[in-house]
């Protein structure tokens, strides 16, 4: 355990509270066995009433519930035609679906129930559990198209942008600072929820990112490219493997020894974007990246070649940190392209080409769009790889989406289709890329559709890729929750405001990192560095603990958390991807994990005063009614008769009936049931 | 130097008569069993005469370590050497990269197998085939070497012991095959960061012994119902990990994960560097009764700068290294530990526009040393650019096999998944005889 969170179990010990035990003033304790007169209610009402205006030692920002959206979201067509319009694409799946498994004589699984469908839709498309509150009206409302009502709203809530960045930002490994001259990349990774939040068509977001130039701050789609930067062959290799779904990545240096491509293919598609740069001064492909002395003949790159110098000399005399010079190149970093020639390597061996033949460029397969074959190099690759007509990019996302929703894709992995990996079912995937291209590529809407369909409001299916059952998509596959949904719906169990800050954008990163480089003097640049640095460097990470911090955590939802999270926090200990390689996250289950569901700090903060959980059941009146707010705020749903027994022992039989609410919200966080989704 | 040991080779048969004899108990079926290691106390005796490996410390160097600037130096091709220099190790004519002084001078106690070889490029791939010995399969999970070695196939828990057998050093876990298709009790419990060990093992302050198992027989009885509907791998192995968890905070060895029982000198010995830390936990896991530990280092991909990143990384993990294999050797333990080193593939011998290499799996070196395996030795050959391997290619499967062969255990003998498929520890490749003292 760390020093911070030490200082603290003293106070703790002290200040014993509420849930965690033994408490006084807790209404609940007048729910002892005795009998218990109307006026001994009333006044153990007004102790807990005093008890809960006591300060909390949660932080304000977490525990204020008037926070403002921190998303606008595009709004979805939800007139009647709409409407429609997705019932009808939901019902051609069902019906391909029902086919295919009256065929193999495979039963259809169970429909979820309102509480069943209420979770799921929340943790997959909201990416966390309901709240009490949501609970209860949805449970109250009795109009038949409450379902669609909640996905829509979902949809366009903030909850779906922090879930979907999550989930993008596995698949483009978006962390603050990729390497070691990139030292921010917030102005991209807050673009990509922007894209997100804008319901951006997914071909011009991937356009914009193939094909954007300037810098971090003014055209923040840089950032992909920026991603691999310096790594022309791997860029390539990621980029067909992230958007196309297949990959070419060994014949890079080889014929691939399983599939189809040859290393002469490789180049002659590297060749497309050979040429792409990374910096404002210098920067040719033979200059190393990490100088900056070819700083070129641009206007005003003496006076920025100047500044490298007077900065290396002042680094040697321990004047500025290292950081002060990474704060230069990030100036100097900007995207653009010009045409250079790629050679083959060296080494080549095949018959094809000779050693360091210069490639003519070409695509993997299909041709370049004519709208595009004016254009330069590197948007042809893009307008190729987007194009409408390239039915692989279409095929690549319906599947990565439907995996997305079901938990399995129709061919896996999703990032290697080739012949070995056949689709469960083949018809289903070519309907699929059928509709994204309908729908010009609008995941949110193709999303929605998923969420209409009687296969994914199915009660869950335990997937065995080894078994001997086929599965047929009757519904999604148990999956345990993500690390960010499992950390999040903790956080709906503690914080009023899951939104305490947001990570800064494009344009306040701008306003204290951006330098002329032609113009700024030595001593208002490290005046410049110093600020950026007190405000998105080391003081970044003190100012979001005082806003958001309790005990060694900073309360607020995974997708405004540092990424990648350290390797011993709650994120990465549940598997939440290192954001190196291309989809790394993992759900598998480990003791580190169990020791943290245990005896870690999340299960016992929920215990605290303050908290969503706590408030929550002190305000009942009964012990039935606090049981019952116990299983909808952390199952989403009321307890069977036979819980609801086992909890009414647990509280009788308890310390104090508050001590047996405590352990009964901790043996249900410690269920299967709550890491799981049904 | 050697021969080519795939001419030197008994036929398959006679080995796994012979081998099958030897090792005698090794169960034959696998997957979700009631013999889990934790309460298995039995323990495959060695034959005697042999020394075998006991326990394994196994170092994963994430990323790609780049073998010519490590074990198999290429100073007559400056173009190929870059910055990195050489010098001599304790066996003549061996050379090592500048910044493995340690290793180098303890080259006498290291076999070096500088023919290896794999079939791609790619990170996670390249990492799974490594740990399992099989390539990336949709079907099935299989079983990291570590996972093998403890489980009742392999070498088993050792006896009187209620640490975990399978300890994961600085990683969390994450992408590691873990168990596989084996029982889940025999996943490595992830250590995140060595100086800190693992932590959450004790009870909130609030909380009595007593309280904690009413809780945990509540949670049990309210889930019960969901258990029993959803029943499957993934159930079974959260089940699991609660009994493991439970049982780890009730061990009394606990104090081998405390890194400041050690004195300051000791710590400083192996460096402060994650995989100094790291190797220094290792020593005392197996020391309290852990079977195998796997520890890794990331930070090899060196696109850029490979000298400066050999400088650091490169210094960092000889002195790890070379303080845990004088620490063992000066003890006796290295006579009953196998001491792995390996990464995914190595680098490109060309260096490229930023100063760094990029990725090469055709050819690249490993490293062995302690129980069961000859010092001094170094086996097979990279061409003169370290491009390709020269002679006696060595596969994953191979290397692994030699693995199996120095704890003692049969690398041939057939072991059934529940699909019913047939594995062999370490993939069923040819064990490098000729660097290893047992077979």
């Amino acid at each position: 355990m760390t020093d911070v969170h030490n200082r603290y179990i003293p106070r703790t010990a002290l200040c014993v509270i509420g849930l965690i035990a033994v408490s006084t003033a807790c209404l609940l304790s007048s729910l002892h066995a005795a009998p218990s007169p109307a006026i001994r209610a009333a006044m153990a009402r007004k102790r807990a009433e005093k008890q809960k205006n006591l300060p909390s030692r949660l932080p304000e920002a977490v525990r204020d519930q008037a926070a403002g959206a921190p998303f606008d979201v595009a709004p979805l067509d939800t007139s009647v035609a709409g409407r429609e319009a997705v019932a009808k694409a939901a019902t051609t799946i069902d019906e391909m679906l029902q086919h295919e498994w009256s065929q193999a004589e495979v039963a259809p699984r169970p429909r979820l129930d309102d509480e069943q469908f209420i979770r799921r839709a929340y943790l997959e498309l909201g990416g966390r559990i309901p709240r009490l509150e949501e609970v209860k009206v949805f449970a109250s409302q009795q109009r038949s198209s409450k379902r669609q009502d909640l996905v829509d709203k979902l949809l366009t809530s903030p909850d779906y942008v922090s879930h979907f960045y999550n989930f993008w930002a596995d698949i483009l490994r978006l962390k603050e600072r990729p390497d070691k001259q990139t030292l921010v990349f917030e102005p991209y990774m807050s673009w990509v929820k922007q894209s997100i939040a804008d319901n951006t068509p997914y071909d011009e977001w991937v356009f914009a990112m193939l094909t954007a130039d300037g810098t971090l701050w003014d055209n923040p789609a840089v950032g992909y490219q920026l991603r691999d930067r310096g790594m022309p062959l791997p860029y390539i290799d990621n980029t067909v493997r992230v958007f196309l779904g297949v990959q070419i990545g060994c014949a890079q240096c080889h014929d691939h020894p399983f599939d189809r491509w040859t290393q002469k293919e490789f180049y002659e598609l590297a060749a497309l974007t050979s040429g792409t740069r990374d910096r404002q001064f210098g920067g040719g492909p033979k200059t190393p990246a990490m100088g900056m002395q070819m700083m070129g003949m641009q206007a005003g790159a003496a006076n920025a070649r100047g500044l490298f110098q007077e900065l290396q000399e002042a680094r040697k005399k321990r004047a500025v940190p290292v950081a002060a010079i990474q704060f230069l190149r990030l100036n100097n970093t900007a995207v653009n392209f010009k045409q250079a020639s790629l050679k083959l390597p060296h080494d080549y061996q095949y018959d094809n080409g000779e050693p360091e033949d210069v490639v003519q460029p070409s695509v993997l397969w299909g041709t370049i769009p004519e709208e595009f074959t004016a254009a330069d190099r590197r948007t042809q690759f893009a307008g190729w790889l987007t194009s409408h007509d390239n039915r692989q990019f279409a095929r690549a996302i319906a599947n990565r989406l439907w995996k997305k929703m079901m938990g399995v894709g129709v061919v896996e992995p999703v990032d290697e289709f080739q012949e070995g990996n056949i689709p469960i079912l083949p018809e289903l995937l070519e309907h699929l890329t059928d509709e994204i291209i309908r729908l010009d590529f609008d995941t949110r809407e193709f999303i929605r559709i998923i969420a209409a369909t009687d296969a994914w409001q199915s009660q869950a299916v335990v997937y065995d890729a080894s078994g001997a059952e086929p599965y047929l998509f009757t519904a999604p596959s148990l999956k345990r929750m993500t690390a960010e949904q499992l950390w999040d719906s903790m956080l709906t169990l503690v914080a009023k405001n899951e939104w305490a800050f947001q990570r800064p954008t494009a344009e306040e990163i701008k306003d204290v990192a951006a330098v002329d480089m032609t113009t700024v003097s030595y001593d208002s640049f490290v005046k410049q560095w110093e600020s950026f640095n007190e405000k998105y460097g080391r003081g970044y990470q003190k100012h979001i603990r005082q806003v958001a911090g309790y005990k060694d955590q900073v309360l607020v939802r995974a997708s405004e958390l540092p990424s990648p999270a350290p390797a011993n926090h709650f994120l990465s200990q549940f598997g939440m991807g290192d954001r190196d390689s291309i989809q790394s996250s993992r759900q598998d289950a480990t003791v580190p994990q169990v020791l943290t569901m245990l005896n870690g700090w999340t299960t016992h903060t929920m215990l605290e005063r303050g908290s969503v959980i706590y408030d929550n059941v002190v305000d009942q009146k009964s012990a039935d009614r606090a049981i019952e707010t116990i299983f909808r705020s952390i199952l989403a749903r009321r307890p069977s008769l036979g819980e609801e027994r086992i909890a009414q022992q647990e509280l009788s039989s308890a310390e104090t009936p508050a001590a047996g609410c405590g352990n009964l919200i901790w043996g249900l966080l410690n269920t299967r049931e709550f890491m799981f989704i049904q | 130097m050697f021969q080519n040991f795939r001419q030197q080779l008994p036929s398959l048969d006679d080995r796994h008569t012979r081998r099958a004899v030897m090792s005698g108990i090794a169960s034959s079926t696998l997957g979700v069993s009631l013999l889990s290691p934790w309460t298995r106390v039995l323990e495959a005796a060695p034959a005697a005469g042999t020394k075998t490996a006991k326990n394994v410390i196994y170092f994963y160097m994430g990323g790609a370590m780049s073998h010519i600037d490590t074990f198999d130096p290429k100073p007559d091709n400056a173009d190929v050497q870059g910055d990195v220099g050489t010098i001599a190790t304790k066996t003549p004519g061996v050379q090592f990269g500048e910044h493995m002084k340690n290793l180098a001078d303890l080259q006498d106690k290291l076999a070096v197998v500088r023919s290896m070889t794999t079939e791609t490029a790619d990170h996670g791939k390249g990492r799974y085939w490594l740990q399992t010995s099989y390539p990336v399969l949709n079907s099935i999970r299989h079983p990291s070497m570590g996972s093998w070695i403890v489980s009742p196939a392999g070498l088993g828990k050792k006896p009187n012991s209620d640490l975990p057998p399978f300890v994961l050093v600085n990683s969390n876990g994450n992408g590691h095959p873990g168990a596989g298709f084996l029982d889940p009790s025999l996943t490595p419990v992830p250590v995140a960061n060595a100086e800190k060990g693992i932590e959450n093992l004790e009870l909130p302050s609030y909380l009595s012994d007593k309280a904690f198992k009413r809780r945990l027989d509540l949670a049990d009885r309210l889930d019960a119902k969901f258990k029993q509907r959803y029943a499957g791998y993934q159930i079974e192995s959260y089940n699991q990990m609660y009994k493991d968890a439970v049982r780890l905070m009730g061990s009394k060895d606990l104090e081998a994960f405390d890194l400041e029982k050690e004195k300051t000198e000791v710590r400083d010995r192996y460096g402060s560097s994650s995989i100094g830390q790291g190797a220094l936990l290792a020593r005392r896991l197996i020391q309290s009764g852990v079977r195998f530990v796997e520890v890794h280092y990331g930070g090899w991909d060196m696109h850029n700068n490979v000298a400066d990143g050999m400088a650091n990384k490169g210094t960092e993990m000889d002195q790890a290294v070379g303080s845990l294999i004088r620490d063992l050797a000066s003890s006796g333990l290295l006579d009953e530990t196998l001491i792995v080193l390996t990464s995914e593939f190595g680098r490109s011998p060309g260096i490229n526009v930023n100063a760094g290499r990029d990725h090469h799996p055709a050819a690249f070196s490993y490293l062995l040393a302690g129980a069961g395996i000859k010092g001094g030795a170094v086996y097979g050959k990279s061409d003169d650019r370290g491009h390709g391997v020269d002679e006696d290619p060595v596969g994953l499967t191979d290397f692994n096999s030699t693995i199996t062969v120095a704890c003692g255990l049969d690398p041939f003998k057939q072991h059934f998944a529940p699909n019913g498929r047939p594995f062999k520890i370490g993939g069923g490749g040819d064990p490098i005889y000729d660097i290893l003292t047992v077979s």
